[in-house]
């Protein structure tokens, strides 16, 4: 990987979000709330001041029968884009898509300033939820995966058996990252699941794809999240305390159906993606280096292994990393403080983008204080998307490099 | 404001109406179109309505794909040849869905299990029918069927699922 030298620096400088759950809003009316949220939290930063738009949202199509919904959204929030736009769709990783590019795009010098906004309209009523599981369904192999009624539990699900088959994880282990979760978004005033959980109520909660239970899953949830990003010497003017992204990597391998995927316990991809954004960010030890950590807890499975290709611990003991109390809010490394997807719910496009304005606000200490890290300096956010065939990582750091 | 304009008086309102039914294309069903006029990997389909499951295979650079391509996607040459893969084979990982059935499937029974099928060449998702999730076990050995798809369309379609070579589950 080249960075360029002329590379400059880039910051998010704030960000603001809707309410996130079953909501009685339309998917114009969830990208008026996050968009709103997001130019209220940032004084300074106006509509007139973006010059790029980037909306991360994975199907309006079947969600909200809309496309070409960036310069809707840019005429929703008065945006005259000047320079460049978009809407980006990478399944779940569609917000950190947006993050990316926009990152790149000043990064590159050609432009300042740009809104990221990810919106997902997913509940159409729960009359019509075979509408929108097939919606999910097809972000695998349709012809081939999707049509045997492959859903994203059953699919994760293989994932805990192997990893409790192959490294002897636990049930209790998969209950205690589902609990964790759940009880951070307890303390997340957007959430849609805010209740304190115990691990004994993930096994009482409904087997739907075993051995994953309902708690074991995120939600189906509407949401829209926004952050502000900006070139070095635009951010300066706003703010002093930016997240800067340091580091930011990609990986697939040539892998999205079942036969072609590289593994059913790991994800190596996720290993690459980390690294590339690791050397990027000058990082030699993740897990001393980084102080918190937003991962795409999906399911519970995925956290455990994530821990482990995200370097935080060796393959196969992601089981014993949560069982030692390791990813808590005062552990090695803070993961999910918010709540993750297990608390907050999964609105596809946002998810991404609310990862990293937790990891901003976590920086300015500008969360609720019973989730806010001691002085983090540094942190991750990560997602996969689809069959886990593509994982995106992103560093972000209190300094520029 | 006249009264024609907030309807306030006698003035009956035009209606307009939608559709009691949109029929959709039959894409939305999951099952792909399967003939040739509709797909370039119609001799997969075939094959199968034949009784055979088989798949690509590059005969520049011999790698076998799954599912079946029109290009190779390790040399990118689009001179591939139809090769039969095996019936017979073990489960690699499983679970069974207990509810949420996408639309399109969804007069499907539930529970069913879905698994991860090794048949040593390739591997590949499908359906185990015939099976509950506590009768299986990693490893079992499992034997390809093939069921015909009852449908809207005109066209004939089939697919592959698995079901427990000993026959004794459930």
């Amino acid at each position: 990987m080249i960075v360029a030298a002329s590379a400059r620096n880039v910051a998010i400088v704030g960000g603001g979000t809707s309410e996130w759950g079953e909501r009685d809003a339309t998917w114009k009316d969830l990208a008026q709330e996050g968009g709103k949220a997001t130019f209220d939290a940032v004084p300074g930063v106006g509509p007139d001041d973006i010059e790029g738009l980037f909306v991360g949202t994975v199907q309006p199509e079947r969600f909200a029968y809309q496309s070409h919904v960036a310069p809707m959204v840019a005429e929703l929030l008065g945006i005259e884009v000047t320079e460049m736009t978009a809407r980006t769709e990478l399944a779940c990783a569609s917000g950190q898509a947006a993050l990316r590019y926009a990152w790149l795009a000043i990064a590159a010098g050609q432009l300042d300033t740009a809104l990221v906004l990810g919106v997902e309209k997913m509940n159409l009523g729960r009359e019509h939820m075979p509408e929108m599981q097939a919606s999910m369904a097809n972000v695998l192999d349709r012809e081939f995966d999707g049509v045997n009624g492959l859903s994203a539990p059953p699919f994760f699900a293989w994932y805990a058996q192997r990893h409790m088959h192959e490294h002897g994880t636990t049930r209790e282990q998969l209950s205690l990252v589902a609990a964790k979760n759940k009880s951070h978004a307890a303390n997340t005033d957007f959430a849609q699941y805010r209740s304190e959980i115990d691990p004994e109520d993930v096994t009482e909660s409904p087997k739907i794809a075993p051995p994953l239970h309902l708690y074991d899953c995120s939600g189906i949830t509407d949401g829209a999240t926004g952050v502000i990003l900006m070139s070095e010497e635009k951010a300066r003017e706003v703010t002093d305390t930016a997240a800067w992204i340091t580091g930011s990597g990609q990986s697939s391998m040539a892998g999205n159906s079942i036969n072609n995927l590289p593994s059913f316990s790991g994800w190596p991809q996720a290993r690459k993606a980390s690294q590339n954004a690791y050397e990027q960010a000058g990082i030699e030890d993740p897990l001393e280096e980084i102080d918190i950590a937003e991962v795409h807890d999906c399911f519970s499975i995925s956290e455990i292994i994530e821990y482990e290709e995200l370097g935080f611990c060796e393959r196969g003991e992601g089981g014993q990393f949560i069982e030692d109390g390791r990813s808590q809010i005062d552990g090695d490394v803070a993961v999910n403080t918010r709540g993750g997807l297990l608390g907050c719910g999964h609105p596809l496009g946002a998810t991404g983008v609310s990862q990293a304005l937790e990891v901003t606000r976590q920086f300015n200490g500008d969360v609720e204080s019973d989730r806010q890290v001691d002085d983090p300096t540094t942190g991750l956010i990560h997602n996969l998307s689809g069959s886990g065939s593509v994982h995106s990582v992103m560093v972000l750091d209190r300094d520029p490099q | 404001m006249t009264d024609a304009d907030t309807n306030g008086g006698n003035t009956e309102r035009e209606r307009v109406s939608v559709p009691d039914e949109v029929e959709l294309p039959r894409l939305l069903d999951f099952y792909e179109l399967q003939t040739e006029d509709q797909t370039q990997i119609h001799e997969f389909y075939e094959n199968l309505r034949d009784g055979q499951l088989t798949t690509t295979q590059c005969t520049d650079c011999e790698a076998i794909h799954f599912p079946p391509r029109i290009v190779c996607p390790k040399c990118t040459s689009d001179d591939l040849e139809y090769v039969d893969l095996p019936h017979e084979g073990e489960l690699f990982a499983f679970s069974e869905v207990r509810g949420g059935l996408p639309m399109g499937l969804s007069e499907h029974d539930v529970p069913y299990v879905v698994g991860v099928v090794d048949l040593g060449p390739v591997r590949l998702s499908g359906r185990v029918d015939d099976a509950a999730y506590s009768d299986l076990e990693i490893g079992d050995p499992v034997s390809l069927k093939i069921v015909e798809i009852d449908g809207p369309t005109d066209e004939e379609r089939v697919f592959y699922r698995f079901e427990p070579q000993d026959g004794d589950s459930r």
